[in-house]
């Protein structure tokens, strides 16, 4: 293949991301100068202005916590006001403050980015694993997020590609993507469930695979669950535990905190690991006459599937809906893929195989699926051969605000994609020169309990008596899983000239600025983890 | 891509609001389920967008993707036995024009629908429901006396009517067989 036409598969995650090409017709996971295979989705500002990715990163979430952006994800096409966001507020050492339009801004000394600026760092940090493998530059990346994104995140990680200096080709369902990587493809038809509990969120994808046809029959997912839940979990543990030992409440000093969460994740891999994990914190805090106090704890594999339990309970609850969607019962399925980090836990392995009644396949790594699958999808959409076809679908119910605060359906969740659908409307005033319309994803006919994508006003149409004026709105659900509204005078055909759109995005110039910004950025290097 | 596809494509494309969902898919009204699939995955193997992705005519591109729309939007219709049905009698109707592509109808419409079912007064759901009970305890005369009851609160209730027609039909047959 020629320089410059390569496209990468880039898995993007919450806590991890991982990247892959296609070499010689197999996908592979590319590893960073020191061997490492999967990144820390960690951006660490430091003194000198250079910007650090990965793992090296991590370990600045403790000693340069203002300036280190960790979970990104969770905040990613969120607005300002979203309980996620006031929960990362809570938590997180970073200064998350707001932005125009309800936005989302984190802010570092003195600059301001928006979330899509802070992914588009870890994604910068991506092409350049690669760049530095191949030795020439890559432009073209498919970029996977969760099957249960809503448009505003999907539409925010395609920013975040653009910022970085790529060509989004397709933003692709994580679980599809692992099917993908999975391969099937035989003659005989499979049905086939992806359980992919990731850092932070959790998706269930049903497919139907028979040759080179690859149909998601159902999606359903939580994106506010996932493996940093687990943590949190016994991050809870550690500190109850060690404020009614010794009278010191740890969560009221984030630098404890971040340490807590750090112990608590290795933890949860040790006793997936072991079945036992011992916690040692050197030095977390003080006492009160100065003394310096150490953490020590023992975790038991029962203790810790105990603390979990009822998170892991709310994972079943949506393949409950998954299956109910796809007229599906447990027992209809030929095989489960697991895919992302937390399913290695054996608790979740055990939970699967006794909820599916099927020992799931083993063989991708959990943490380099997607990215392989993705990989895998950049090639077949550069070649054009048609060697396998995704028919995804849309996760959400799309909706139109009504009055009194409610919503209409307008495509309903699980509908293949690319669809569209047109609605009329008609003018209520004489002489009315505007039509407003909101948008929502979501599965309440509530406004208040859907996500809100966004307000579009239609103008430039004829000005007549009410009711006179008929406007034919079209919905449009693209291959990436994105949202579009037009508008069109239903008598004339004439296309209504402005759609403003009011949301978290960001416009056309910002974005420009920002991969100015971007471009200008100097990665630095960190050393072996 | 050889040209003869592309001058279907567009004539395709060109045509496709005169088509019904069958046609759409290249099947009969009353194929079943798995040749539904079986289409849709033909179609798709022939118009999936991705196909054309490297394509550098956007014409093509533009007709592709109108098709593949309407090729997802006919699936979703036809592999839901409630709608298909819905549509087969939509489409061969002496509205078919108007109808070819279907229509959901909405929550609000499904709401009426629902309370044109069982009422929209107080009064008249009371006595529909009375005539209810009185129907499948085979108090015929009862519940024809209940629905003409709830007909005076609510006249224009065609459920209503069905059921005090269905309820006369029943004492007339009743007192015949006795």
């Amino acid at each position: 293949m020629a320089e410059g036409e390569i496209a990468i598969g880039i898995d993007l995650g919450t806590s991890y991301s991982c990247v892959s090409i296609l070499e010689d017709g197999q996908p592979v996971v590319i590893p960073n100068e020191w061997g490492e295979r999967t990144h820390a989705s960690v951006v660490s500002f430091l003194e000198d202005g250079t910007v650090l990715v990965g793992n090296s990163a991590k370990r600045n979430i403790i000693t340069n916590a203002d300036n280190t952006v960790y979970s990104a994800k969770r905040l990613i096409g969120r607005f300002f006001f979203s309980d996620e966001v006031k929960k990362a507020q809570a938590v997180m050492p970073y200064r998350i403050v707001e932005g125009e339009n309800n936005s989302v801004r984190i802010q570092v000394r003195d600059s301001v980015y928006s979330l899509p600026e802070i992914s588009a760092l870890v994604l910068k940090e991506m092409k350049a694993v690669v760049e530095n493998y191949l030795g020439y530059e890559v432009k073209k990346a498919v970029i996977t997020v969760p099957a249960y994104f809503n448009d505003n995140q999907r539409q925010a990680t395609k920013d975040a590609g653009r910022i970085a200096g790529l060509e989004v080709l397709r933003i692709l369902n994580e679980p599809t993507a692992a099917a993908l990587a999975y391969g099937f493809g035989r003659e005989i038809t499979q049905k086939i469930a992806v359980y992919d509990l990731g850092g932070g969120t959790f998706d269930i994808s049903i497919l139907e695979i028979g040759k080179d046809v690859f149909e998601v029959l159902s999606t359903a997912g939580d994106t506010y669950l996932g493996g940093d839940d687990f943590d949190d979990r016994i991050m809870t543990w550690l500190a109850d535990n060690f404020l009614k030992e010794h009278g010191i409440d740890l969560r009221l000093n984030k630098y404890c905190l971040q340490m807590l969460k750090e112990a608590s994740e290795r933890a949860k891999i040790d006793v997936g690991k072991d079945a036992v994990a011992n916690i040692h914190i050197e030095g977390i805090c003080q006492d009160p006459t100065g003394k310096v106090m150490d953490l020590d704890a023992t975790l038991t594999e029962a203790e810790f599937n105990k603390m979990v339990m009822d998170l892991v309970q709310r994972t079943f609850k949506v393949c409950d809906e998954a299956l109910q969607s796809a007229r599906m019962t447990a027992a209809d399925l030929d095989a489960i893929i697991l895919v992302g980090g937390p399913t290695r836990l054996p608790i979740i392995r055990t939970s699967v195989r006794h909820y599916f009644q099927k020992d799931p396949m083993a063989g991708i790594d959990p943490d380099e699926v997607v990215a392989m699958g993705a990989s895998i999808q950049a090639s077949s959409l550069l070649d054009a051969k048609g060697e396998h076809y995704l028919l995804d679908v849309t996760p959400l119910t799309l909706r139109v605000g009504t009055v009194g605060g409610y919503t209409d359906k307008i495509i309903e969740k699980n509908t293949p994609i690319p669809i569209e659908r047109s609605k009329t409307y008609t003018t209520n005033r004489d002489g009315q020169d505007k039509v407003k319309i909101r948008i929502y994803q979501g599965e309440s006919n509530k406004a208040a309990e859907c996500e809100m994508l966004g307000e579009f006003e239609f103008s430039g149409f004829r000005i007549a008596y009410r009711g006179e004026v008929r406007i034919e709105v079209t919905f449009e659900i693209d291959t990436n899983g994105i949202v579009h509204v037009t508008a069109a005078d239903v008598e004339t055909g004439q296309k209504t000239t402005t759609t403003i759109r009011l949301s978290s995005g960001l416009t056309e110039d910002m974005i420009r600025d920002a991969q100015e910004k971007n471009a200008a950025t100097q990665l630095a290097r960190g050393e072996a983890a | 891509m050889d040209d003869t596809f592309e001058i279907e494509a567009h004539a395709l494309a060109q045509v496709l609001d005169e088509l019904d969902y069958f046609q759409i898919l290249k099947i009969g009204q009353g194929a079943a389920p798995a040749e539904i699939k079986a289409a849709y995955y033909r179609e798709s193997r022939a118009y999936h967008p991705d196909r054309f992705f490297r394509t550098e005519s956007a014409d093509l591109q533009e007709a592709v993707g109108r098709i593949y729309k309407r090729i997802n939007e006919a699936y979703v219709c036809l592999r839901d036995d409630a709608r298909r049905s819905k549509y087969l009698v939509d489409v061969s109707g002496p509205d078919r024009q108007r109808k070819l592509r279907f229509v959901e109808a909405s929550e609000q419409e499904l709401k009426k629908d629902k309370e044109q079912e069982i009422g929209t007064t107080p009064q008249g759901r009371k006595f529909f429901m009375a005539g209810l009970s009185d129907m499948a305890a085979q108090r015929f005369a009862a519940a024809e006396r209940n629905f003409k009851m709830a007909l005076t609160y609510e006249p224009a209730n065609a459920n209503y009517k069905a059921k005090a027609a269905e309820a006369g039909k029943l004492v007339k047959s009743d007192a015949s067989v006795r």
